[in-house]
């Protein structure tokens, strides 16, 4: 018997169409799967088609989709009380056994079928032609099989059990929708299991999982070897298959063959039959004025958004979305703005980031769902008649449905709102900002959600099938991500425009909001319009056909909605022709390809330049006037360029930054040049001087450059100039002669345009970079001195002694100048800003000045002045002790916006992001003092980049970032423990094993280390740690102070007798001479060899 | 105020010929529409109702041309479907104020007011905070018409209101319906003759998508008059009388068949003369109608 309702079942779901498109949806989708699951991630040496990366993307494409087994499973059974056929059902002899399990494996099947799109979707993706044949192993399609047998199987069992039950035992729709909801919670409150190995159990996709049971796996088996059906693995799929089971005996021991799902609401029932009758036939109807002007419309629309927007709260379903929504909140948002391990205080604006990221899932849940119940309403009930034979306009219907879902995501907002808060006071955090909650959610999710809801109403109504409208709407979401990801990303058809980008607490939401403003409103405009079209070609009555319902749709066309309608379009022209005008016409839009295109042809064209013999920079003196209220600056002065080459120089070249705001008003050199602009398109100027610069004479340039902010641009825009918080060094100002850094990089791209391979670092012996501190460098050292000027609110920095500060008309002045020369790297820094002096003066030596140290900071961010103050006394005493002494007056640290999250040394003062160091919450007993290391490092790069300058070769941030970890190091040890800087190295050995498993070439030395920062600084730490362990301390400062002494760029006893920049070979060779014979074979393997480090707990014990 | 039906033809995409050149003219009061399931009575309804476009002819309500006018016309129209639902989780009161905004009563007390009076004509104002749920079919049906009442409708079309309504509910929404006829149109589809005997003044017997008679009920009885006979018979006697006699219609009386025939003379052989009653007339239509259909 249960192989009829089995058959039967089956056959059903053949002639449905829905079967036929979710099966498509879910092969098409699979076909880019890794690609979208893996976006943005390094896979390393990773294939696309390894084991395991088939098992997270099968995985995680499971997970996104269960929504279909929802789909499937949960109306198998809730299908016989839709269509009102329970009672023929349920009457005939067929026992529940057989109903239940025919029910069941004859969806279930269909459900394997559906998702047999996925491995079939992924093989075929390994043939697209995006996929370089060295990013795939041989093709086997027993990996994919077997993946989808383990891994997808089990998953996809539990789910269809759990839906079928819920489905079966609710009767309600909404009810299984919500389970996914509650799946998707389960998932994310695994994250927040400390214990991994539960984790990797109860993980439902086995995401986790996956990376547990490969976690002690080399790089070459993680991607190679077949995952093993063992351990956690096995667990896992086991625990979550007998879920499965356990739900599908409880729904069958409580469904019931009943027709009347009894209820409470037998009681009222009685109560209802047992009411008098009267014949009525003396009340009299009074009158009532119908009114269709459009202040009525206005009180339908009004009672319309209230009516729908209360039907969907009174379903349970909704209040268990809205607390789950909560609750992962509460238990996730644990980690906040973390950073190496060290939690940020509960700052607003880290929860509402928090909160938007965990929640948005259960919006689009609310959104796709609720906007395909509430189009589909009447018609649900079976009401939709009586409503389509009124008076009402179908716009105004609509509009009401739309704005109660707007309601709706309001309150879940508010919901989460109340947890944030809840969860900051909890955290003994009260400084509630309850405008950037509402910023936050009303004026960065509200206007998205608003707007594809717009388009979820549209689908909804013209595809008029409730389910092939929920997938139509959901592929509609990805296909508009992967137009983005694709380079198609112009405000005015990447539909809803960008996203607002980053809030600082320093600069608020900045010049992103007034753009943001106007291309939200174009796009809600444009959604405005779509509701108008839905609402005309909605079904209204009973002709479904959409071509006829098309047709009819003009005549639906009321007077004012086309009045409407033909302001909505006017606004749309409008709004979007000024968008245009600021986007394109006042600022330059560069699609991605375009972009590349420009990049080739600057590398084919220019490269002939790159070692052109040019002057170097020796003098700057200039004078910056900063706007900040118009993110406006000019800067005028002049560069002394000092011939040091052995030739004449006849013609200069010069670079301008590329950018669109910026523009050189005016270039002149001392005693004339002619301007050549055939590389105009590239900003790129030859002047050939009229006299020839000799060798060892010097020529004066003046020029002149603007920076304007006209209007807006499209997509993120400049962040270093703003309204508060500007931030831009050296490298914004014209440079000289070719300009490495805007060669194509990425190595696929370079094939495409048949250029040579690039190498990120030249070879250690590489004689043109040898004498180069930086890429394409301008300068060996130069005089610094610089007059800027900013609002009245503002203070101004840049490096250099202050040696006058003025206000003149409602602006601050400040003459910089430095005593010694710098080298070529500068900063421009302005902020409203709070300060903290201090003094410091060496132990060393008494006469000297006492240095100034002082930390601007934003109002507010105060928790870790002490900590960095600290810091930064005691590393000029470990440093002027052990090293050299420090070579300026004054130290600085300047906070910026958390645009970027960085701290940054330049001669005598540090930029510090908002984000790595001001707002740690810092506990002493667990954590290490990240603010407190952080300033050590930047202050060692006085020492290590300031000082001692490396030639621009393989091994450079090896002198300078790894001696720089290694200089804060031991001031964490000496001011804390051996036991903290112990720590911090667990946390170095992690980074750098992540680091390892993302990289995607081979591994390097530390002695030819090129940009892998997991090795400069995570393996660089490590090793350092080790060596001084072995050798000894001071030992390892002997080294570095012989090394500071001869390298030293001002003055080294070597560095003054040639051109050259030191390299890591040099750097060894000190380490060689301090170190005893017996341990000399350490050098090459610490330093010189990629061999698999020691691990730290050796060191431990 | 009256309704003109024109001319009016459907054909569905099928192949159906819903609808065939009907043309009605429909005064105030109750127009009973009869005919049997499947006859196109709900086409006509729903394409009077502006829920569907028909393929040709006009529909007219005074100045209203119905098939363009569909907003003018729905302003006063009322209307309860054959099938409908209602929302479960929400009170009659609440969902009943929601049709009245619908309808455009917008003005609060006004639209109170109203409300509290339908509630009272079709007896559910003890139960207004009553859940829908737990309506039975009788006060569901009830509901439907104050509905259908809230926008004052100079037409009032009900479609199968009395299907699955027991003798007392059935009496019961009479008594409301009865009340409406003298300002406004009311069409009543059925297909119990009955529901027209008892409460229309007009009426029309549609088949197969044609109208094959129309009129005043008793004028109509009038024209049988004489011409109804009436027999108990065997059942194996059954297939005789059909050939020889217009059988119009066979009901089981005390488990024998009973037949009625239309003659214009006295057949004699057991057969008594009857008072025709209406439901004869519609039985003899379907008959005739059939009949000349498939010569």
């Amino acid at each position: 018997m249960w192989y009829h309702i089995f058959k039967f079942e089956i056959q059903y779901r053949i002639k449905r169409p829905d079967t036929y498109v979710f099966f498509l949806f879910l092969f098409l989708f699979s076909i880019v799967g890794v690609d979208f699951i893996f976006q943005g991630t390094d896979l390393g040496l990773m294939k696309k088609n390894s084991p395991l990366v088939v098992a997270k993307s099968m995985g995680a494409i499971t997970g996104l989709f269960m929504i279909l087994a929802s789909m499937i499973m949960g109306v198998s059974v809730l299908r016989d009380f839709e269509y009102n056929i329970e009672s023929l059902m349920f009457s005939t002899p067929i026992h529940k056994r057989d109903y239940l399990l025919g029910r069941f494996l004859g969806s279930f099947t269909v459900l394997l079928f559906v998702f047999s799109g996925i491995p079939l979707g992924m093989m075929l993706g390994e043939l697209m032609p995006w996929i370089a044949a060295d990013e795939l192993l041989t093709f086997n399609g027993l990996v994919y099989l077997k993946t989808f047998l383990l891994v997808t199987l089990p998953t996809v069992f539990f789910g269809a059990a759990l839906f079928f039950v819920t489905g079966a035992l609710s009767r309600n729709l909404v009810v299984v929708y919500t389970q996914g909801i509650f799946l998707f919670v389960v998932f994310m409150l695994t994250k927040a299991i400390t214990n991994e190995f539960w984790q990797a159990i109860l993980d439902p996709f086995s995401l986790t999982t996956t990376t547990f049971i490969t976690k002690s796996w080399t790089t070459l088996e993680k991607s190679t070897q077949d995952l093993p059906f063992i351990g956690a693995l096995l667990y896992n799929k086991l625990f979550w298959f007998s879920l499965g089971i356990a739900a599908l005996v409880y729904g069958y021991h409580k469904f019931n063959f009943n027709v009347v799902k009894e209820k409470r609401s037998k009681g009222k029932r009685k109560q209802i039959s047992k009411t008098n009758i009267n014949d009525g036939n003396e009340v009299i109807i009074p009158d009532a004025k119908k009114q269709y002007d459009l202040r009525s419309k206005w009180a339908q629309l009004k009672q319309f958004s209230w009516f729908y927007f209360m039907g969907i709260c009174k379903q349970p379903s909704f209040w268990a979305i809205v607390i789950c929504g909560m609750i992962i909140i509460l238990v996730n948002s644990v980690n906040l703005g973390t950073v190496y391990g060290v939690d940020s205080y509960p700052a607003t604006y880290f929860i509402v980031e928090e909160l938007q990221e965990t929640s948005i899932f259960f919006f689009i849940i609310i959104l796709v769902f609720y906007s395909g119940e509430l189009v589909w309403k009447e018609r649900g009930a079976k009401l939709n008649l009586i409503y389509d034979a009124t008076a009402m306009s179908s716009f105004i219907k609509l509009a009401g449905k739309y704005v109660g879902l707007n309601l709706i995501y309001i309150v879940l907002m508010l919901a989460l709102i109340s947890s944030g808060i809840i969860f900051q006071t909890l955290s003994g955090y009260y400084k509630y900002e309850l405008h950037v909650y509402f910023y936050g959610f009303f004026l960065e999710i509200l206007p998205f959600l608003a707007l594809y809801t717009c388009v979820a109403f549209f689908i909804q109504s013209v595809v008029n099938h409730k389910f092939v409208g929920i997938m139509l709407v959901i592929t509609f979401f990805i296909a508009n991500t992967a137009l983005g990801a694709f380079g198609f990303d112009h405000d005015l058809y990447l539909f809803g425009g960008n996203t607002i980008g980053t809030y600082s607490e320093m600069n608020g939401y900045g010049h992103f909001l007034k753009p943001y403003l106007f291309i939200k409103s174009y796009w809600l405009l444009f959604g405005i319009l779509l509701l108008i079209i839905a609402s005309l070609v909605s079904v209204r009555g009973i002709e479904t056909n959409l071509v006829k319902r098309f047709k009819t749709g003009k005549y639906r066309l009321s007077k004012p909605l086309f009045k409407l309608a033909s302001i909505v379009f006017l606004m749309v022209i409008a709004i979007g022709s000024f968008i245009f005008y600021n986007t394109n016409v006042l600022n330059d839009y560069w699609t991605a390809s375009e972009a590349t295109a420009f990049r080739v042809d600057y590398e084919k064209e220019l490269k002939q330049f790159e070692y052109l013999p040019q002057p170097k920079i020796v003098d700057v003196n200039l004078k910056l006037e900063l706007y900040p209220s118009t993110r406006d600056y000019t800067v005028e002065g002049y560069y002394i360029l000092k011939n040091t080459n052995t030739e004449d120089i006849a013609s200069i070249h010069i670079q301008k930054l590329l950018e669109g705001n910026i523009t050189i008003d005016s270039l002149s050199f001392e005693g004339g040049a002619t301007r050549d602009n055939q590389y105009k398109k590239f900003d790129y100027s030859i002047f050939n001087l009229n006299k020839v610069l000799k060798p060892g004479d010097s020529i004066k340039m003046y020029f002149k450059q603007n920076f304007m902010t006209k209007g807006f641009e499209s997509g993120s825009s400049n962040v270093n100039i703003n309204k508060n918080g500007t931030f831009f060094s050296n490298s914004d100002l014209p440079t000289i002669g070719y300009t490495r850094k805007y060669e194509l990089n990425d190595p696929s791209d370079r094939e495409d345009y048949n250029l040579p391979l690039r190498s990120n670092k030249a070879e250690r012996e590489n004689v043109n970079e040898l004498v180069n501190a930086r890429s394409g460098s301008d300068s060996d050292g130069l005089n610094f001195e610089m007059i800027i000027g900013t609002s009245k609110s503002q203070t101004a920095l840049v490096p250099g002694e202050l040696l006058e500060q003025w206000t003149e008309n409602e602006r601050n002045y400040f003459h910089y100048k430095m005593k010694i020369p710098i080298i070529n790297f500068y900063s421009i820094v302005s902020a409203e800003y709070e300060i903290k002096k201090d003094q410091w003066m060496s132990q060393k030596d008494s006469i000297t000045t006492p240095i100034d140290l002082e930390i601007y900071y934003h109002k507010g961010h105060d928790y870790n002045l002490d900590r960095m103050l600290s810091s930064m006394k005691a590393s000029l005493n470990y440093f002027t002790k052990n090293f050299s002494p420090y070579q300026y007056e004054h130290l600085r640290i300047m906070e910026f916006p958390r645009y970027a999250q960085f701290a940054q040394s330049f001669p005598g003062t540090i930029p510090f992001s908002e984000s790595i160091g001001f707002v740690l919450d810092i506990d002493d007993e667990n954590d290490v003092d990240m603010a407190f290391y952080v300033t050590a490092h930047e202050i060692a790069h006085q020492w290590f980049g300031m000082q001692v300058e490396a030639a621009n070769v393989k091994g450079r941030h090896f002198i300078l970032e790894t001696l720089s970890q290694y200089a804060a190091m031991m001031v964490l040890k000496e001011h804390y423990s051996e036991d903290k800087l112990l720590q911090f190295l667990e946390l170095q050995n992690e980074t750098y094993k992540k680091g390892q498993d993302r990289e995607a070439l081979k591994e390097p030395s530390l002695a030819l280390v090129e940009n892998q920062d997991y090795v400069y600084y995570a393996k660089g730490a490590i090793q350092m740690y080790q060596f001084q362990k072995a050798i000894g301390e001071e030992n390892v400062n002997k080294a570095l102070r012989r090394f500071l002494k001869d390298w030293n760029t001002r003055n080294g006893v070597l560095k003054t007798k040639t051109d050259r920049y030191v390299t890591s070979k040099d750097l060894l060779d000190y380490f060689k001479e301090v170190t005893p014979r017996d341990l000399q074979y350490m050098i090459p393997e610490l330093f010189e060899s990629v061999e698999a480090l020691k691990i730290i707990t050796d060191v431990k014990n | 105020m009256k309704l003109i039906i024109d001319n009016l033809s459907k054909t569905y995409a099928n192949g159906i010929e819903a609808l065939q050149n009907v043309s009605l003219e429909i005064p105030k009061g109750m127009f009973g529409l009869l005919g049997p399931n499947g006859a196109g009575k709900s086409t006509l309804m729903r394409t009077i109702a502006t829920l569907q476009e028909a393929d040709s002819g006009t529909v007219a309500l005074g100045d209203i041309n119905v098939l363009k006018q569909k907003n003018e016309l729905r302003q006063v129209l009322g209307y309860l479907p054959q099938q409908f639902g209602l929302y479960p989780k929400i009170s009659a009161e609440v969902l009943l104020n929601h049709f009245a905004v619908l309808k455009g009563i917008t003005n609060k007390s006004e639209r109170k007011n109203l409300v509290k009076a339908l509630l009272h004509k079709t007896n559910l104002y003890d139960v207004r905070k009553q859940n829908l749920k737990g309506y039975s079919g009788g006060m569901k049906q009830r509901f439907g018409i104050a509905q259908a009442l809230l926008n004052n409708p100079k037409l009032l079309i009900v479609d199968e209101p009395t299907a699955g309504l027991d003798p007392v509910e059935r009496n019961r929404f009479y008594n409301v319906l009865s009340e409406l006829g003298e300002h406004t149109v009311v069409i009543l589809s059925t297909h119990i003759v009955d529901d027209v005997k008892e409460l229309c003044t007009n009426m029309a017997i549609i088949n197969q998508g044609q109208v094959c008679l129309k009129g005043n009920p008793l004028q109509i009885l009038e024209e049988l008059k004489g011409k109804v006979y009436k027999k108990t018979i065997e059942k194996s006697e059954l297939s005789f009388y059909k050939q020889n006699y217009k059988v119009i219609s066979e009901k089981l009386f005390l488990g024998k068949p009973t037949i009625h025939i239309l003659s214009d003379v006295n057949p004699r052989d057991g057969f008594t003369l009857i008072n025709a009653e209406l439901e004869d007339v519609y039985f003899s239509e379907i008959f005739n109608h059939s009949n000349s259909k498939s010569i």
